[in-house]
């Protein structure tokens, strides 16, 4: 077998990003991006200061969680060990982006799709060393078979101690440190910032690049820059050894924007407006055939709205259909894309039966419907899981939250639709109760995610993000109190007003809470 | 091999149906591998370089295949002189991308980041493409295109006039970074008889090379880092500077092999972070620690007395400094350094530079203990940096001097002996003309021009200039005091025309008559030869598309044929002008610009190197025989030759029987020649009253002193006044903590980022992106007393005025010093076109005596023929500190001081970022103050320079001596 890898000597690396300048001429990377770059930290007290160079890239995992996620094959290992990419099948998902825990992945913004560090696989296959590593001054970047127990690779492993990246993450990654450095290896030891020793960011870059798909109004979010307020030092004095980063490339931005929360929402409506009226239907309630299509419509609509997001969430909308076309099977994506279809065609095989006047329809497709309307609320949770960068998705409560948002959006959405379908009325009871519990549901479920143990520090640092850090008024103001709190006293109060306001205040508290939970993982530093 | 996975069924008919169309390439018609099995080589073999196909990386994994003529050539960012390879599209014609070189014996096929960045030069989509010549008042930003012809014709006649009329100091011709072009315009110039060559050396290196020069006539050092047990730098190697990248390979080389590095630098530089022990000595204070550091040699034994024995002029020391001790006894020279270096104790050594005794007496032993090992070097720095900044240098040599490691293996060699500069088929007579504007009598012992006084000796009315061409130098930007550069260039009475030969825009050329775009690097040909290692290379820097394109067989005159636009090549424009100064020959310049093979006829590029490779480079004809080559298709085939390696001990060569012929030996152990003893012999440049010296009962070739050895005692100081300097010595400095006033802070302003080279890279959005700003480093100490915070605005103020910057509270500095990063604060005024990757949009004011610079706004998107113009991601280009720096010419070496002594305070409610104020009145004075320290020459004899210094472009005899009226 072969197996490429790099190791990265820093007793040599002289931080002269030598290695980054090759890589752009090499793959003509556009600017504000990088396949690799080299990471600056300080730490110590003058005159016992030091300043560590960190190489950084793609660790070419063996267990590739990039390779996982993406749903269209555009990611693989190649049988040489190298994680390539072949951006004509790429959509511009962002689904490998949440996966790496290295941060290796960017968007290019001529483009759309998705890049990183090949390893010059157009190289090694005519047998030419990657572009890094031949420009090295110091041959700092050892690439080669390590398979091969005489290549230098081999042999500088079998002799050096090295240290990898997130160990921790079982991704097995082939790219080595030689005197890694803990400060520099963890991102949370020295958090990123807006302005370096030499350098500033004031806009996007990558997707968020003007002209590219996020049209270049995200600015890297979440960072201070030099100038305005603040103080990137003061910070340093709380991390270990004082360590601050003093040179990074620029920062991507989020790369799930606000379409992601916004249909995971419309999503939760969907499945829940459509399951709750047939799932009473199939357990033999007798329900209105005015309020089963009322559960059917919003389905139909909020799934056609789901969709929409889907799609104008991607970095090449034009490439939708290749999720379905071209399906990797693990990846949640694909799975999902199918359970919405199955669902969505099922619900529209519904109606035209029951337009046909084939009064058996409800009978036979009351329990597909539920069961897919569940999945297609719960699977967005295992899409979550597969982001293996972001610890906080990796909660065991993440489906039972897709499923209790499902219960809340439905509720509400056919609360308030019994204002104007008479079909609802005798359900009020029903729904202002299942409003009820799923508030009450979703507000434990919350608990659960925040206030349990986590089991890693970037978990509980989003967590703590959330309740008590930037996103605490949000949470407590709209999560908590106006969109459960207050919900849960009008549905106790009862009537049609208070309940509806319940049903209109908790929709609210769900999509900012589908806000958070999206965005707030994705601010902290991976690499 | 298996590369992607298996589709899915669905994927498979989805194809078949074209739903979705194919995008897996056929693997049919692989490519070759240049190694067998999974192993990886670096580069293609050179056989396969005039025909070699590779995969594109773009759109990979689609398997496209692009076939390249691969060209070598030399970088030009920095001077390393690094090789590059160049890959010529076969069907488009253009240049793909730079990769290294790997038969270049200094660069090994190796690169820094701006090697690879070339390819932003060529490409960048400011760059001047046509002759432009200005419209309105100069510097009003206003041009229009004109042909090559009338602008040649227009400077021709102009140069001619000053030639004719015997104004011969009146053309100028100043350079930032020289090649080979060194040589050849120092042929040029004598062709043309002018005192014409001025140089950017005194804002650079002098005070390291006149510290070097007292010693031993060679004025830099040539570490063999890679073969070194102690490693001292006074530079930042690691991250730039004289030989950025050929020195850091070989530095890291001797560091894996166990040597210790150390690095003096107040500064925490990427160098100092990688140092077994970093000495952040307080600026000024070097000389201080070398000289303690050379007392614990002495008295613990350490020094080499061999050496020191034979190759200093240890009697002249005690013959002048201590007559009350035997001459003849080398045990009495020993005791007489113990006592006059017995001041400087380590403790005194801790006062100066706040470094801990201790850690002196540490470093010391390492370096006494690593002897002959010891490889230091100190080029710009500390020795560029302060008042007698040259004693850095030259007290650093002195601990190469005691531990026998001058010229040994491991060691430090004198830069000539690992640098090769080739002769011509015929020289032209040396000039009969002195520019007082270039060497006054001021400064006898200047050790290059004294370019940064232009701007003041212009307004002093000490001469015009006819015609000044400005050439891969932007002094309104890079050096001191560019208001004053802005009143001079603006000046049409000070001079005639101002001739920019530059390929991009610069503040500089936004005050020219005529703009005249010359190549890029890989645009024109050259020759390099650079000191990187105990070794001697050539390698030829060439036009690589006109290379291409003569190997397909095209038949090209002229290199401008196939560069973009109308841009030219150095060597041509400079032939042509020849001629159309001379087009008849009458003047006697043109028969030196005709061809060495076709009398009378225009000399063409091809013919020159022609011939320099063919009789002027030893062993060059042979090797290229071997190949079955001409020599000129060698060097175009592989662009580096090695003259030489492993030069060691080159002092100890014992003369020939012909270098000996009706030699005899002085008393002094000079071997002196009839020609020696009556007119001189040029030896590197420098005038020698012998062929060599007498040692160890042999005539060996020694070194261009006037000894022939290392002197310990330069009678050259002596006799034009500098007795007290005649020893290594320590000089306060002038940012001495004595010199300061209360509060004030030193500021170091000259260090430099690993991905930028002055004002060069400018163009090089690779470059750009990665270091676009130059906040002013603070020690938290310092910081915290004036209140300040990281981000902060702060004004930094100096003698004559102040810049706006923000701050960065660092532990990587020491406390009293804060820095600022040189190449940032590029500028351009709204009717200036220029580069705007790290580029502010400034309006400039003159006010009653000073100028105000304030931005409008920094680097910004804005659309061009490169989509990453729009992607541009920071908006601050840094601030224009050199603007606020006031001339401080040291009144020995030339050298202006770069650091400067000021107050730190926090912005005040109308300052803005970047904003930068300057009275250019106060320029004046502080000029004059440092003036008035001098001790002009010329000597009783009229002698305007010491005859044994290096000149360059050195003019007659005659010239050296002052009329007297």
């Amino acid at each position: 077998m072969t197996s490429y890898g790099f190791i990265i000597d820093n007793r040599k690396c002289i931080g002269c990003h030598a290695c980054t300048v090759a890589c752009k001429a090499e793959h003509d990377v556009p600017v504000g991006v990088n396949r690799t770059w080299v990471k600056y930290i300080e730490k110590g007290t003058f005159p016992d200061t030091e300043r560590v160079f960190h190489v950084m890239r793609c660790n070419h995992c063996e267990d590739a969680p990039c390779v996982e996620a993406c749903p269209v094959t555009a990611l693989y290992v190649r049988d040489d060990g190298i994680v390539d990419f072949n951006w004509e099948r790429c959509i511009g998902c962002n689904a490998c982006v949440q996966a790496c825990p290295y941060d290796a992945l960017y968007t290019d913004p001529a483009t759309n799709t998705t890049a990183k560090c090949n390893y010059c696989s157009h190289r090694v296959d005519v047998g030419l060393e990657p572009s890094c590593v031949n420009v090295c001054p110091e041959h700092a970047i050892i690439s080669g078979d390590m398979d091969d127990p005489t290549t230098e690779i081999s042999r500088l492993l079998a002799r050096e101690k090295v240290t990898v990246r997130k160990q921790e993450k079982g991704t097995r990654p082939k790219l080595f440190y030689i005197d890694g450095d803990e400060a520099a290896l963890t991102p949370d030891d020295a958090p990123p910032s807006s302005d370096y020793m030499w350098s500033y960011q004031a806009r996007g870059v990558g997707r968020h690049a003007p002209g590219a798909h996020g049209r270049g109004n995200d600015v890297a979010r979440g960072l201070v820059p030099l100038g305005r307020k603040g103080d990137a030092g003061v910070d340093s004095q709380r991390q270990p050894e004082g360590a601050r980063r003093t040179y990074d490339e620029p920062s991507k931005g989020i790369a799930w924007g606000k379409e992601v929360p916004g249909y995971v929402w419309t999503k939760a409506i969907a499945s829940g407006a459509a399951a709750i009226p047939f799932l009473l239907a199939g357990l033999g309630v007798v329900v209105a055939e005015s309020a089963l299509w009322v559960g059917a419509i919003l389905g139909l609509v909020f799934m056609a709205a789901t969709g929409g997001l889907l799609v104008l969430d991607l970095g090449r909308p034009d490439r939708f259909h290749y999720v379905l076309l071209r399906p990797q099977w693990r990846s949640w994506l694909v799975r999902g894309a199918y359970v919405i279809t199955g669902f969505g065609g099922v619900l529209a095989l519904w109606m035209l039966l029951e337009i046909l006047g084939f009064t058996a329809a409800t009978t036979v497709l009351a329990w597909p419907l539920v069961t897919l309307g569940l999945a297609t609320a719960v699977y967005t949770a295992f899409l979550f899981a597969q982001a293996k960068g972001r610890d906080f998705w990796q909660s065991p409560a993440l489906p039972l939250h897709m499923l209790v948002h499902a219960v809340v959006g439905g509720a509400a959405a056919l609360y308030l639709a019994s204002l104007f379908v008479g079909g609802l009325e005798p359900l009020r009871e029903v729904l202002r109760w299942t409003l009820g519990a799923g508030v009450l549901g979703a507000l434990v479920v919350m608990w659960a995610e925040l206030g349990t143990r986590h089991p890693t520090r970037d978990a509980e640092r989003v967590a703590r993000m959330i309740y008590a850090g930037r996103y605490r008024g949000l949470f407590w103001g709209v999560c908590v109190g106006l969109g459960s709190l207050i919900p849960l006293a009008l549905v106790a109060l009862g009537g049609p007003l208070a309940v509806s306001v319940a049903a209109v205040l908790a929709l609210v508290g769900m999509l900012v809470t589908e806000h958070v939970w999206v965005e707030a993982p994705q601010l902290i530093p991976l690499a | 091999m298996r590369k992607e996975p298996h589709r899915s069924i669905v994927e498979r008919v989805a194809t078949m149906l074209r739903l979705i169309p194919d995008v897996d390439q056929p693997e049919s018609g692989d490519l070759g591998r240049v190694v067998p099995g999974t192993a990886l080589t670096g580069y293609p073999p050179p056989e396969r370089w005039d025909d070699w196909t590779e995969y594109e990386a773009e759109g990979w994994t689609r398997k496209e295949k692009r076939s390249y003529q691969i060209v070598p050539t030399i970088c030009f960012n920095c001077e390393a002189a690094c090789g590059l390879l160049a890959y010529v599209d076969k069907e488009g014609g253009g240049i793909r991308k730079f990769e290294g070189h790997p038969l270049h014996p200094g660069s090994r096929g190796r690169n820094c980041a701006k090697g690879p960045a070339t390819i932003n030069q060529i490409r960048d989509p400011e760059r001047i493409l046509y002759p432009m010549r200005r419209k309105g008042p100069r510097g009003g930003g206003e041009w229009e295109r004109v042909s090559w012809d009338e602008a040649l014709a227009d400077i021709a006649a102009r140069i001619r006039g000053a030639i004719v009329e015997g104004r011969n100091t009146e053309v100028m011709y100043h350079v930032g970074r020289p090649g080979f072009e060194h040589q050849h315009m120092e042929r040029i110039f004598r062709a043309w008889g002018v005192d014409a060559h001025n140089s950017h050396t005194n804002v650079c290196s002098s005070s390291g090379r006149f510290g070097y020069q007292l010693w031993g006539g060679f004025d830099r050092p040539s570490p063999d880092y890679a073969n070194a047990r102690a490693i001292v730098l006074v530079s930042s190697h690691l991250e730039s500077g004289h030989y950025f990248n050929p020195h850091a390979q070989r530095i890291i080389e001797g560091k894996m092999k166990g040597a210790r590095l150390i690095v003096v630098d107040p500064r925490l530089s990427n160098t100092a972070s990688l140092a077994d022990y970093w000495l952040p000595a307080r600026p000024g204070s070097e000389g201080a620690l070398f000289l303690a550091m050379a007392r614990v040699i002495l008295d613990e034994g350490l020094y080499d007395a061999d050496f020191l024995r034979d190759w200093t002029n240890w009697q002249r020391y005690l013959e002048e400094l201590h007559p009350e001790k035997d001459p003849r006894s080398f045990m009495a020279f020993i005791q007489a350094l113990g006592e006059d270096y017995a001041k400087y104790t380590l403790e005194y050594a801790e006062a100066e530079t706040g470094v801990p005794a201790e850690k002196i007496m540490e470093v010391a032993r390492v370096i006494g203990e690593a002897a002959p090992a010891v490889a230091a070097h100190n080029w710009r720095a500390a020795a560029a940096a302060n008042l007698g900044g040259w004693q850095v240098s030259r007290t650093l040599m002195f601990l190469n001097v005691l531990t026998g490691s001058w010229g040994r293996k491991g060691g430090t060699s004198p830069n000539g002996w690992n640098k090769y500069l080739p002769h011509f088929w015929e020289e032209p007579e040396p000039q009969e003309a002195w520019s007082e504007l270039t060497y006054p009598d001021e400064y006898p012992l200047a050790q290059y021009e004294m370019s940064f006084l232009l701007p003041h000796f212009l307004m002093e009315g000490r001469g015009r200039l006819e015609v000044y061409f400005s050439r891969v130098l932007n002094p309104v930007w890079t050096y001191p005091d560019g208001f004053s550069w802005v009143e001079t260039l603006t000046r049409e009475d000070y001079i005639g025309c101002h001739v920019a030969l530059t390929p991009t825009w610069s503040e500089t050329a936004y005050f020219a008559d005529y703009v005249l775009p010359l190549g890029h690097g890989p645009e024109r040909h050259d020759l390099m030869s650079q000191e990187t290692h105990a070794g001697k290379w050539l390698s030829f820097r060439q036009p690589v598309l006109r290379e291409a394109a003569r190997r397909r067989g095209e038949k090209i005159t002229h290199t401008y044929e196939v560069n973009p636009g109308e841009v030219w090549e150095d060597d041509e424009f400079w032939i042509e002008l020849s001629w159309k100064i001379d087009p008849d020959g009458a003047l006697g310049i043109r028969r030196h610009f005709e061809s060495p093979y076709r009398p009378g006829e225009r000399l063409t590029v091809d013919e020159y190197y022609r011939w320099i490779f063919e009789n002027a480079v030893p062993g060059l004809p042979e090797q290229a025989a071997k190949e079955d080559l001409t020599p000129l298709d060698y060097m175009r085939k592989y662009a580096a030759f090695e003259v030489q390696s492993e030069v060691y001990e080159r002092n100890a060569r014992e003369l020939s029987g012909k270098e000996l012929e009706g030699a005899r030996v002085e008393p002094d152990g000079t071997v002196t020649t009839q020609e020696s003893r009556e007119r001189g012999v040029i030896r590197a440049n420098r005038q020698l009253p012998h062929v060599g010296v007498h040692v160890n009962g042999k005539a060996r070739e020694g070194f261009p002193t006037l000894s022939g050895k290392l002197e310990v005692w330069s009678p050259t100081m002596a006799e034009w006044g500098w007795e007290e300097y005649a020893t290594p010595g320590y000089i306060k400095s002038h940012v001495h903590p004595d010199n300061l006033e209360e509060g004030q802070l030193v500021l170091n302003a000259t260090f430099r980022l690993p991905t930028l080279i002055h004002t060069r890279s400018g163009n090089s959005k690779w470059l750009n992106e990665i270091s676009n700003k130059n906040p002013v480093w603070i020690h938290p100490k310092d910081a915290d007393e004036r209140g300040i915070h990281t981000g902060d605005l702060i004004r930094v103020v100096t003698e004559i005025g102040y810049s706006v910057n923000h701050a960065w509270v660092t532990e990587g500095i020491s406390p009293g010093v804060i820095a600022c990063s040189h190449h940032l604060g590029r500028w351009r005024r709204r009717q200036d076109r220029a580069d705007r990757w790290s580029n502010s949009l400034v309006d400039i004011q003159r006010e009653e005596h000073g100028w105000r610079l304030r931005q409008i706004e920094g680097p910004a998107p804005y659309e061009s023929s490169d989509p990453d113009t729009s992607r541009i991601f920071w908006s601050d280009g840094g601030v224009h500190q050199n603007l606020t720096f006031p001339v401080h010419p040291d009144p020995v070496s030339g050298m202006h001081c770069w650091h400067q002594a000021v107050y730190v305070e926090r912005a005040r409610p109308e300052d803005r970022y970047g904003d930068v104020y300057v009275d250019t009145n106060k320029s004046k004075d502080v000029y004059r103050r440092w003036l008035s320290v001098t001790r002009p020459g010329p000597l009783e004899n009229g002698l305007r320079r010491p005859e044994v210094f290096d000149r360059p472009y050195r003019p007659t005899r005659d010239s050296y001596f002052a009329k007297r009226g």
